[in-house]
């Protein structure tokens, strides 16, 4: 060998050594980075220009696989004892025996080539061994070649060579073969089977067959369980038929096919009115519809509502009415696991409509650790309107967070009764300004002769005057619900009332006043606003104005 | 989209089309004369099509090896809208012994008019392939080669390898059977792994894996029916243009079909009499104890809902006349049509499956046709019968010559003029072989073989292993 060849083939083996070590690279971190992600661009972009500058000077690259070492040119490349991340062993255990890489491999076949080995074959549920993943993808400029000899188990290896020499055991007799002959001439001469060319109709007709067999297969496989419910001999049939027909509930929702789970349970009511069915099979079909209430359903459905499919709302609204209510337990765990507003907003929609079945049920979720859970817990109790809901929520009314406490304080007063009148009271006095205000308009949302008294006293109250301006105005404008004489009076009269001391926040609760009257809409207010629409003071004026328009304009 | 890969496909698609246009010539220039405007149209689309891809490639080589078109050294798929283009295409070339056709440097439209001059007066030659090489002495860029006969050695190496395939996906399926019994986990990846070596030899040797399907002298035949019926699905698949990964699929379900038998007892399964009527109860079950068992053998996914759909469906007849009888059903699955239509040909013609007597290929393809419309999917039928042939691998057959053989092989183009492995000659001894092909014809254009009867070599206790093993 002349010296020049020699170095030659020592810069191939180093450069097939780097290209090796490069792709173990790339199978970490193919793994581990989304395909947009600089890393991974690089190590592509890396991957490739090794391939490229090798193939400058070489037609391919072959690499010799054996179960812990990888050779190129009869030299040791890669080795690796171990089990894990032995790059060897992941092509040697399916059978791979040699991978040649040809000049002209484009990036995006390296790309798919490398998105194959660094696929998880272990952890992963892929049902394809990496063979099986290259065959699929006909590369173009990769080549491999397979043993095949482990596809066959270690008991059956001279199966071949058994089952042949049986099969030829039974040695054709020159007699039989002789009578066969003697008896051709006999025979009646061939009539032959017309065969009826394809016409371009065939293939237009194939075509529309083709086309009509790409649909999804699971409503298909549904009306063969279906037809087996019927088929069923005994008991232990009809339990294996359900177990089906759940696992076709539990694929379609992976897949987002509500529709197709929807039209699972239409059939399933149907057969429950079919006299010919057997009692045990209705219990079964019973068992189905809470099959779908459970959590290994729900997350699916929380799976899809937070992917975003759309989903028809009519389908949508059928998939909720035959919800049981064993689904509320899950809804509510989901409710604060989803990432989407529009996702909690579906939820929040199913567990109002279940939640009238089973207040109890949603009011668990009153004792969630979450505080937005809890706030929807409360605002889907306010919208079930339920009075039953009231005895859960008072617990809540000294939750940790005010957000919470507003909630409850809101559906408290347009659940009313009068359980939650002396709890709202203590919120009055509430040191936090919005529970104050919270408390004040759920008063007013309750809007009897109690809670009118009761606002009165507290507007009425010294020190109610030193509050702040905004929270004296919702107080005023809670009190205008109550369109009577008592509260006209009243406000009247702290329209006209004068004060020497603390005559700024006086003048508030004159204006906070104006306001109110505005809001009642009495045009008996209108003389006095007029007296106080040129008022010296802005804030006065200006409240009494806008009053004076709103009851002309509301005429 | 993958830019690689758009370009393969639309690469692809060019070769399809100029495979497409060339046939397309052919038989406008059979109809028309050379000048006549819808032949010089054809030409002109087949020149803007071939000329930038000479260009870019320097020369461009259409070869038909086996019943496939190759060009530049890549396998060009039939797919389904030019398939009749395509077959006329292979008989033509075959017709000639065409092997290759090499076109380079910019095509003409002259150059072109005399390639198809000499083709069509070389169909009336009776040295075609001599008489196209002469009339195109003159042509500098176009030429053409003889179509290579496959050397014996290679034939011999190949048979070796699609019989191991076979074998091991009997051992397979035998070995599925026997671990579905026992409450053991199935391999699924082996499964595929086999099927596909399966697909890829159907592609490639068609022929010879469809041999391995016509022995049906087995002590455990249920597991070799198994298997005959996925090779006889994929092969009409692939007649139907399915890819490659279809394919698979289609394999694998086909190979489950029967799995609802593991139920049955063996006795029961393999008596050498008729069923009684209990036995047929228990046989009418194995449908639904097939869907039982794949959906237990894996979770749901598109191949277990496939093949689930076809365990069920397979004997329940294109009519809805054969069971089990269902409540609410509108249309077969497009599987469940064709693994019907490989299960009842392999069940007809092996001594072992619901019939005790065997039938001859040719009489079972005969009652088939007989059920095309009722029973079997009638489109289907017409896919299945080009494909195994009038006279199938296996077939014994007496030929005019006084020659009796074996059906070898079939031919794509010519239906009922297969290969033929001479078993006894003219002179009534026994020989093993020559292997004769029935399209051969003499001086005068006439055949110098055809079939004149068809026997059932199971009547003879004729073993088929021995002849095509």
């Amino acid at each position: 060998m002349e010296p020049s060849e020699d170095i030659e083939d020592i810069k191939d083996i180093k450069d097939a050594k780097e290209i090796l070590q490069n792709l173990v690279k790339a199978k970490k971190t193919l793994r581990m980075y989304p395909q947009n992600n600089p890393v991974y661009l690089k190590t592509l972009e890396d991957s490739y220009m090794k391939f490229k500058s090798f193939f400058d000077y070489k037609e391919n690259l072959m690499l010799k696989i054996k179960q812990n070492s990888i050779f190129y040119d009869s030299e040791q490349i890669y080795y690796n004892p171990e089990k894990e991340d032995n790059m060897a062993l992941l092509f040697f255990k399916d059978g791979l025996r040699e991978l040649t890489f040809e000049k002209g491999l484009p990036q995006e076949e390296l790309e798919e080539f490398l998105r194959i080995i660094a696929k998880d074959f272990d952890r992963e549920a892929v049902d394809d061994d990496i063979v099986t993943l290259l065959w699929e993808k006909d590369f173009q400029n990769i080549r491999y070649i397979v043993d095949e000899a482990f596809l066959v188990d270690v008991d059956e290896e001279d199966y071949e060579t058994k089952v042949e020499s049986e099969v030829k055991e039974k040695i054709t007799g020159v007699e039989d073969l002789m009578r066969a002959y003697a008896d051709g001439f006999k025979e009646e001469d061939v009539k032959g089977i017309s065969i009826v060319p394809l016409t371009d109709k065939d293939l237009q007709m194939l075509v529309k067959e083709l086309e009509k067999d790409s649909s999804d297969k699971t409503e298909k496989l549904i009306t063969v369980l279906f037809e087996m419910v019927y088929q069923s001999e005994g008991i232990n049939d009809l339990e294996d038929t359900f177990m089906f027909l759940k696992d076709a509930i539990k694929f379609s929702m992976k897949h987002g096919e509500i529709y197709t789970v929807l039209n699972v349970m239409k059939r399933s009511k149907e057969m429950l009115e079919d006299p010919l069915l057997t009692e045990y099979a209705k219990e079964y079909i019973r068992i189905l519809f809470l099959y779908l209430g459970t959590e290994e359903i729900i997350s699916l459905l929380a799976e899809i509502l937070d992917s975003g499919i759309e989903i028809d709302e009519k389908v949508f609204e059928k998939f909720v009415e035959v919800l049981d209510k064993n689904a509320i337990t899950p809804l509510v765990k989901f409710l604060g696991e989803l990432k989407t507003i529009h996702a909690r907003k579906r939820v929040i929609e199913i567990l109002i409509f279940l939640g009238r079945k089973d207040i109890q049920a949603i009011a668990k979720g009153l004792d969630d650790h979450r505080w937005y859970v809890v706030r929807n817990i409360i605002y889907i109790l306010r919208k079930i309107g339920d009075k039953r809901a009231i005895e859960y929520l008072l617990r809540t009314v000294r939750h940790g967070d005010i957000r919470v406490r507003k909630e409850v304080i809101r559906a408290l007063g347009e659940l009313g009764g009068r359980e939650v009148v002396q709890t709202l009271r203590e919120c009055l006095d509430d040191p936090d300004t919005e529970v104050r205000i919270a408390s004040a308009r759920a008063f007013g949302s309750i809007g009897s002769e109690a809670a009118k008294k009761i606002i009165l006293e507290k507007v009425s109250d010294k020190i109610f005057k030193d509050r702040d301006f905004e929270e004296k105005k919702e107080f005023y404008e809670v009190l205008s619900r109550w369109k009577d004489a008592e509260v006209f009076d009243f406000l009247i009269r702290s329209l006209k009332k004068k004060s020497f001391f603390s005559r700024t926040k006086n003048y508030e609760n004159m204006a906070c006043a104006a306001f109110s009257l505005g809001l009642l809409g009495d045009k008996d207010a209108l003389p006095i606003l007029y007296k106080y629409k040129d008022s010296n003071n802005k804030l006065l004026r200006e409240f009494s104005s806008t009053a004076i328009k709103r009851i002309e304009y509301s005429q | 989209m993958n830019t690689a890969n758009k370009e393969d496909r639309e690469v692809h698609k060019s070769a399809q089309d100029i495979i497409n246009q060339l046939s397309v010539i052919l038989r406008t220039a059979q109809i028309h004369d050379p000048g006549n405007i819808a032949v010089t149209t054809a030409i002109d689309r087949f020149l803007l099509l071939i000329n930038p891809l000479i260009e870019s490639e320097r020369s461009i080589t259409l070869e038909l090896i086996g019943e496939f078109f190759y060009i530049n050294d890549s396998r060009i798929r039939y797919s389904l809208e030019y398939l009749l283009n395509f077959d006329f295409l292979v008989r033509e070339f075959k017709k000639r012994e065409i092997g290759s056709v090499m076109f380079k440097d910019e095509i003409k439209p002259d150059d072109l008019k005399t390639f198809l001059k000499a083709f069509i007066t070389s169909g009336f030659s009776d040295a075609p392939y001599e008489k196209m090489l002469e009339d195109m002495e003159e042509s500098q860029s176009i030429e053409i080669g003889r179509l290579k006969k496959v050397k014996e050695g290679e034939e011999i190496d190949t048979r070796k390898i699609i019989k191991k395939t076979y074998f091991n996906a009997v051992s397979y399926a035998k070995g599925v059977m026997t671990k579905i019994k026992s409450g053991e986990k199935v391999n699924i990846r082996k499964a595929k792994r086999i099927i596909e070596t399966m697909v890829d030899q159907l592609l490639e040797e068609e022929q010879l894996l469809l041999s391995m399907t016509a022995i049906k002298d087995y002590d455990e035949y249920t597991y070799h029916h198994s298997v005959n019926v996925s090779i006889l699905s994929i092969a009409l698949g692939q007649r139907l243009g399915l890819s490659k990964k279809i394919l698979t699929e289609l394999g694998l379900v086909a190979l489950f079909h029967d799995i609802g038998k593991v139920e049955i007892p063996y006795e029961i399964l393999n008596k050498s009499t008729n069923f009684t009527d209990d036995e047929w109860i228990l046989m009418k079950r194995h449908p639904v104890w097939g869907v039982r068992a794949i959906l237990k053998l894996r979770g749901f996914d598109t191949t277990t809902m496939r093949s689930s759909i076809v365990a069920f469906e397979h004997h329940m007849n294109y009519d809805f006349s054969g069971y089990p009888k269902v409540r609410n059903y509108t249309e077969l699955d497009l599987y469940s049509r064709m693994v019907s239509l490989a299960d009842q040909y392999d069940a007809m013609t092996s001594s072992r499956v619901y019939s005790r007597i065997p039938m001859t290929p040719d009489k079972a393809l005969s009652i088939m046709m007989e059920r095309a419309g009722t029973q079997l999917d009638p489109l289907l039928f017409k896919f299945f019968i080009n494909m195994v042939g009038v006279f199938p691998i296996g077939t014994l057959v007496l030929l005019d010559t006084k020659e009796l053989g074996l059906v070898y092989e079939s031919d794509v183009v010519f239906a009922d003029r297969p290969r033929v492995l001479i078993i006894i000659d003219s002179k009534g001894e026994r020989v093993e072989g020559p292997v004769v092909n029935l399209t051969e014809k003499d001086e005068a254009g006439k055949y110098l073989r055809s079939i004149v009867k068809t026997l059932d070599p199971n009547k003879y206790k004729i073993n088929l292993a021995e002849y095509l093993l």
